[in-house]
Parts: C-alpha cells; sequence; structure tokens
C-alpha cells in the first residue's frame, strides 16, 4: 500500500475538527447517544460535517475548508447551534473539555462501524480510555514539501498549542495536576509521538512504504503524531489540542497556528534541524503539566522561560501576519487566554466554588451550548 | 428456680418478625443466584420467594400484620416513587413536544383497550373505567429498580422513566375521578362525590410543593455533603408519606410529584446513592418480598382466560401506541420497540391502588379485584425480565466484558 499524493489545497486554508463529549442531563455523566444525536442532525441542514467517533458517547464537528477567522467561528457557531438543538430534543447536554472528569472507561461503548470494532479489537481497553476530546486543526499546504517544512518548524511550537487549549485536568474523578491529561492517554498509543525527521516527500514516501511493508500500518490514520500530514487534503494536521471550552476559542487557536504558518512560510524562513527535538518531548512534557507556567527550553538558544512568555512574543512576531489573515480578534482571545487562563484554570475554579464534578460538568456544557 | 425460668418455653413462640427477617436473608440470596445462574433480574427472586412462602403458596410465613406492612411499602414506593421524580426532567417535555404526545396516546389507547374489552364482557362501564384507569400506570417501583441495577443508560431508559413518571400521575388522578363517579352512582350525595377527588388531589399537589421548597432550602443551607443529605432526605421522604397517608392524601402522587419538583427546580446536579442508602435500599428489597406474599392467584381459577387477555391487549396497546410518533421524537423503530415492551410491568402503585378501592367497595374485592390481583402478580413477575431484556436490546445496558 502506497501513500496517497499529495493534493493541492490553499495554503494557509483552515480547517477545524472538534470532538465533543455528549452528557446525560441527570448526572452529566457521558451518554452513549451519538447515534441518536446523528440521526436528529441528518435532518437539518447546516456547514461541515457530523461524525460518529469510537465511543457512542462523543461526536465530531468538522468545519469546510475556511480562509480566516471570521468564517470559521460563524461556522463553527452554526455547527454548535445544531448539535445543541439536537441535544436539549433529546435530553443531552453537549460540552467541550478534553476529558470527562469522571466517567468510566469500561461503561463506554464502542460506536457500531467497523473500523471502531476492529480499533477496539486491536487496542483494547486503550479503545475505550480514548474516550477523551481532542481538537485537530488543518493548515493548508502550497505542496509536500513545504507541508513537511512547517510541520517541522511548527514542532517547536506543539507547548504552545497544548497550553492555550488544556482543558482536561480531571480524569476518573480526581484533579491529576496535568493541564492536559488528555495527552497522557494518547502517548500510551504505539505509534504516537512526532514524525520522523524527513524533509523530502519523496523520502516521506520511502518511510511509509518502508513502513507499510513492515506491516505495522496500513494508512496515515495508523499513525498518532502530534502533527502529521494529510495528504489527501494537502494539508498537515496539528492534533494536540484539546477540545476547548467554547467554539471561539477552538476558532482562535486554529488562526494562531494559521498565523504563525504564515510566519514560518513567509517571515521566518529558517531550515529545521534534527537536534530542534532534542528538547521536544520535554518542553511538551512541561505544557501537558503545568500548563501555561510550564518551562519552555528554545532548541537553538538553550534560553529558558515559561511557555506564556513564548506565546507573548511569538504574538508580537505573528501581529502583522495576523491582520494580514484578518485575525485580529483572534489574537485578543490568545491574549486573553494568557491573563485570564485556559480551560484548565476555568475547570479548577468551577471545582473550588461548586465542589463536585457533575456541577462543574453542567456548567461547562451551559458555556458550550452558549446559554 | 425451675427450667421454665431461664429455658424458652416449648413450643417456641416465634414471632412473625423472625419469619420476615428469614425470608428477606432467603429472598436475596435467591435473587443473587437469579442473577448469576439465570441472569434475571434480583426483584424476580425477591417476589418469587415472596409468593412462593406467602399465604398464597406454600404457606411458611403467616399473615403478617397488614398496618405494619403497609408502612414498610408505603415508605419503600415513596422512596422509589422520589427517586424516579428526580431522575424525570420536565423541561425535555417542552424540547421535545412529541414525547408529550407519546406519553397521552400510550395512555388513552390502553385505558381505550382495557375499557373496551372489560365492557365487551359485561363488565359495567364505572367498574371497567376504573380498572382500566389502574391499567394505565407501568410500575414505578420496578421500573426504577431495573434501571438501577442494570445501570441502563441512554434515550430508551430516559424515556421510559419519564413515560412511568406520566402515566402513573395520570392513572392515579384518573382512578380517583372514576372512583368518584362509581360513588356517585352508589348513591352517594353530590357534595360527597365531587369533594373526595378535589380534596385528594389539591391536598396532594399542595404538599408535594412544600416539600420541594423545603428540600431545595435545606440542600441550600446543607451543602454538599452527600451522605448527611442522603439522611435528611430518608427522613423527609418517611414524614411525607406518613403525613400524605394521615391527611388522607395519595402518598403516591405527593412523592412522584415531589420528586418532579424538586428536579424542575434544582440549581445543581445531585447524584444520591441508589434508594438514598442502604436503609432505603432494604425497604425496597422488603416492599418487593411484601408484594409476593400479598400475591393473590385466586382470581385465574374463573377469570383465567380473561386475565390472559387483558395482560395482551394491554401489552399490544403500549406496544402499538409508542411506534406512531417515534420517529418524530427522534428514535428509531428497534429502540420504540424496546420502550414499548418496557412499559409493560404492573405492580405496587396499580396494587395499592386495587386495595384502595377495593376497602371502599367490597364486592370490587371479590370480583373484578380478584381478576385485577392475579393481572399484577403476573406482570410483577414477568415485568423485570421484560424491561431487562428491552434495555440490553436496545443497547443501553454495559456491555459484556470480553
Amino acid at each position: 500500500m502506497s501513500l496517497m499524493p499529495f493534493a493541492p489545497s490553499r495554503p494557509l486554508s483552515i480547517g477545524v475538527e472538534l470532538e465533543l463529549q455528549l452528557l446525560g442531563c441527570n448526572d452529566y455523566n457521558l451518554a452513549p447517544s451519538a447515534p441518536e444525536i446523528l440521526r436528529r442532525v441528518a435532518k437539518r441542514t447546516h456547514p461541515g460535517e457530523i461524525k460518529p467517533e469510537m465511543t457512542r458517547s462523543m461526536i465530531e464537528i468538522n468545519t469546510s475548508v475556511q480562509q480566516e477567522y471570521a468564517g470559521l467561528v460563524t461556522e463553527l457557531r452554526a455547527l454548535r447551534d445544531v448539535v445543541s438543538e439536537a441535544g436539549c430534543f433529546l435530553n443531552v447536554a453537549v460540552a467541550g473539555g478534553g476529558t470527562h472528569p469522571f466517567q468510566h472507561w469500561s461503561e463506554q461503548k464502542i460506536f457500531d462501524a467497523p473500523r471502531f470494532h476492529y480499533l477496539s479489537e486491536l487496542y483494547g481497553y486503550l479503545a475505550k480510555q480514548f474516550t477523551i476530546f481532542g481538537q485537530h486543526v488543518h493548515i493548508g499546504c502550497p505542496g509536500p514539501d513545504e507541508a513537511l517544512h512547517l510541520m517541522h518548524m511548527l514542532s517547536r511550537y506543539i507547548p504552545h498549542f497544548i497550553a492555550l487549549s488544556a482543558s482536561s485536568p480531571f480524569v476518573q474523578g480526581h484533579d491529576t495536576g496535568f493541564a492536559s491529561a488528555r495527552l497522557n492517554s494518547v502517548f500510551s498509543f504505539p505509534l504516537s509521538g512526532r514524525a520522523p525527521f524527513v524533509l523530502r516527500w519523496n523520502d516521506f514516501e520511502k518511510f511509509f512504504a518502508k513502513m507499510a511493508g513492515t506491516g505495522v500500518v496500513e494508512s496515515m490514520k495508523d499513525f498518532y503524531w502530534d502533527i502529521r500530514p494529510k495528504p489527501e487534503f494537502g494539508t498537515i494536521e496539528v492534533r494536540v489540542c484539546d477540545t476547548p471550552l467554547t467554539v471561539e476559542i477552538a476558532a482562535s487557536i486554529a488562526c494562531y497556528i494559521q498565523a504563525m504558518s504564515r510566519y514560518i512560510m513567509v517571515e521566518q524562513r529558517m531550515a529545521p534541524e534534527e537536534d530542534d527535538y532534542l528538547v521536544y518531548t520535554f518542553n511538551r512534557f512541561q505544557a501537558c503539566r503545568f500548563g501555561l507556567e510550564g518551562v519552555f527550553i528554545d532548541p537553538r538558544t538553550h534560553q529558558q522561560r515559561s511557555i506564556r512568555e513564548d506565546i507573548m512574543e511569538m504574538l508580537e512576531h505573528i501581529s502583522d501576519h495576523a491582520r494580514e489573515l484578518r485575525a485580529v480578534e483572534a489574537m485578543e482571545r490568545i491574549r486573553e487566554i494568557l491573563i485570564v487562563g485556559n480551560g484548565t484554570s476555568w475547570q479548577r475554579r468551577a471545582y473550588a466554588s461548586e465542589h463536585n464534578l457533575a456541577d462543574v460538568m453542567q456548567l461547562q456544557a451551559e458555556l458550550w451550548m452558549g446559554n | 428456680m425451675t427450667w421454665s425460668d431461664y429455658l424458652p418455653a416449648w413450643p417456641l413462640q416465634i414471632s412473625p418478625a423472625l419469619w420476615l427477617a428469614l425470608t428477606l436473608v432467603v429472598a436475596v440470596l435467591l435473587g443473587e443466584a437469579m442473577v448469576r445462574h439465570l441472569r434475571l433480574p434480583r426483584i424476580v427472586g425477591y417476589i418469587g420467594i415472596g409468593a412462593v412462602l406467602g399465604p398464597g403458596g406454600l404457606g411458611l410465613i403467616p399473615q403478617l400484620p397488614v398496618n405494619e406492612w403497609r408502612l414498610v411499602v408505603d415508605l419503600a414506593l415513596g422512596i422509589l416513587l422520589f427517586e424516579l421524580g428526580s431522575k424525570v426532567n420536565l423541561r425535555w417535555l417542552k424540547a421535545n413536544p412529541w414525547l408529550a404526545g407519546t406519553s397521552l396516546l400510550e395512555a388513552i389507547t390502553t385505558f381505550a383497550v382495557v375499557f373496551s374489552v372489560l365492557v365487551w364482557v359485561d363488565v359495567t362501564s364505572t367498574a371497567a373505567a376504573v380498572v382500566a384507569t389502574i391499567a394505565i400506570a407501568t410500575s414505578p417501583a420496578i421500573i426504577v429498580r431495573t434501571v438501577t441495577e442494570s445501570r441502563a443508560q441512554g434515550q430508551v431508559t430516559d424515556r421510559l422513566l419519564l413515560m412511568t413518571a406520566l402515566n402513573t400521575i395520570y392513572a392515579v388522578i384518573f382512578h380517583k375521578l372514576a372512583v368518584a363517579v362509581m360513588h356517585g352512582q352508589a348513591g352517594t350525595s353530590f357534595v360527597h362525590t365531587i369533594f373526595p377527588p378535589l380534596y385528594l388531589l389539591g391536598g396532594s399537589a399542595l404538599l408535594a410543593w412544600w416539600f420541594g421548597i423545603t428540600f431545595e432550602r435545606i440542600h441550600h443551607h446543607l451543602g454538599q455533603h452527600e451522605e448527611t443529605f442522603s439522611f435528611i432526605l430518608f427522613g423527609m421522604i418517611a414524614f411525607a408519606t406518613i403525613m400524605a397517608s394521615t391527611l388522607r392524601l395519595s402518598p403516591i402522587l405527593v412523592l412522584l410529584a415531589a420528586g418532579l419538583i424538586t428536579r424542575y427546580q434544582r440549581k445543581h446536579t445531585r447524584t444520591f446513592p441508589p434508594h438514598f442508602g442502604s436503609a432505603g435500599a432494604v425497604l425496597v428489597v422488603l416492599m418487593f418480598i411484601a408484594n409476593g406474599l400479598a400475591a393473590d392467584l385466586r382470581g385465574l381459577r374463573d377469570g383465567f382466560l380473561l386475565v390472559l387477555l387483558l395482560i395482551v391487549v394491554r401489552i399490544i396497546a403500549k406496544l402499538l401506541a409508542v411506534l406512531p410518533l417515534a420517529t418524530y421524537s427522534g428514535i428509531g423503530w428497534r429502540q420504540a420497540i424496546s420502550l414499548g415492551i418496557a412499559l409493560v410491568p404492573m405492580s405496587s402503585v396499580a396494587l395499592l391502588l386495587t386495595m384502595d378501592t377495593a376497602i371502599d367497595f367490597p364486592e370490587f374485592a371479590f370480583g373484578l379485584g380478584m381478576v385485577l390481583m392475579s393481572w399484577i402478580v403476573i406482570l410483577e413477575l414477568v415485568g423485570p425480565v421484560l424491561v431487562q431484556v428491552a434495555l440490553r436490546r436496545a443497547g443501553e445496558t454495559p456491555e459484556k466484558k470480553t
């Protein structure tokens, strides 16, 4: 099996996928209502796509290809409204957040589709542990080599995306102390981590052919990398974000990645080096564990600072690009997160005042559904 | 000093409570065996052991004093009804009016079908109406207990709880009205025909409302300690149940409405242990044993075919009535069939309504009452199995461990 050719796409176009939690309105535990929600939304006209996910208490919303913040946020709001309406109709609440705070993995039910049953067979309990909710952002690339370049350059900033979107402190009823505990579940998959340091598409094709030859993988879908190329869309896909608590934050983070990509492609013009990855897992761990307060080590200068400071500086670098992409409002929201905190701080504050994770989940659902 | 000063007198004077304690042990063991070997719900074991050992069966357990039993049954049923009410979100009816439509259609169809069959076999229309109102109710006790035990969750479960709460309310209200008509025909004066249902319904609503308000206040002040709050809630349920009986209101209506009101007004999610703790759970088990002890199948001797006919038409009525609006309300055919089947059980509520009617009209007790009693016994034993199978087929119980 060989890799698909890299499809053309409009450079710097964006697309967002959000995995959402479906909750019962009595106890705010996860509820296996995806089939009914999907049947309901199938009758409505809406932009983008609404799809099933691994277990029956999750669904995924996908936007169509967008160019800028305004269009993206409008479409995400429309998708949110359609799903929320279906939720109200079925007594199901819908929420963002990277993990459900007190669900029990063994009670999750696999969605009835061949691929999900296959994965469930293969990964066993990992598949049900995988009841976690992420945001994936696609960035359009002018060509395959450019895609690999962007992928490796963006890897440096992975901690930014993790810290900004982090919204999964609670797992199985307890505060894990992590800002994003969700990524810990991803790391247990054998093919997680980062892409190999390969800069030419034909080298990447060779790598893929070798991997496919070993029988370990069949398609790009089998790699659970933090960032991976998506040849059939002509994009790279950033997969480290937790689903934020609102669609506005989701859109802003997507546009932050978009503006940063423009900065990398147009202004920075630096070549990636394999040694950039020496600090990769350390930085990523810091972001997962401590969020915006985490330590960031610059791979080139070896300078240490907080992730918050690094984002602050990046916002300065990319402000012109953001203006060019009409993403000024999105950058304002990113700045706001640096001040008031990410989803995880919101969730911890809510828990401190409510003392009850079900109440936190109720508030989180109200926040997401926009009422 | 003689032997008799310190040894028990022979034969032993055994209090009925001892038998009861023993029955509890045996029933729970039997229930456990049913789950492990036959994969049947435990309550079938509880009810079954009561029926087999009780006066209607082998007669090993003597008739217990009715008043004490009635207190256990009332309290346990109060707990289950409040639990049911507090799991039902009435705002859902506003978001999805098709549910209200389904519920009304289901109740009306059940009433109409049972009423027609009874009139067809030459029962007077008022007596037929009284029985038909009782037949509307799905057993809240069996539903809550089976859902708790099977840890079911999903659309069918949510709808089952909602429709059970609603049809129990319809049943109580229309039963009181039908009984009022019966009184009217029996020659009771107009005032005394009209006033009882008004007093009963109005008073019950008032008591439920008071309960709801107090509940919210106490919860507000007490905060979050769940266990403490369960104790208080247990006390409040007992108080409201006994108060309702003392004031000759309907404990069924009061506790169910109280649960619905607290759920409607709530600002915070609450999770309580099932049946509000182990004391509640023991009462619930005792109630099912008591239901078994009260099992009376004598009605089958003369009315076997009638009972069978009534059971069959009621199942068909419930099943067909949930189908037409199913897709509009957002569930598929398979789920709708599961829902219809799960609505079949009859138990405590029907039993209490039958007994209330029998107290007022002794002739009812020996005629239709007997038929109704047999009907209830059969659906008590079969009902939990149907609910379990329906929820399993709807895919709402946890998946088997692989």
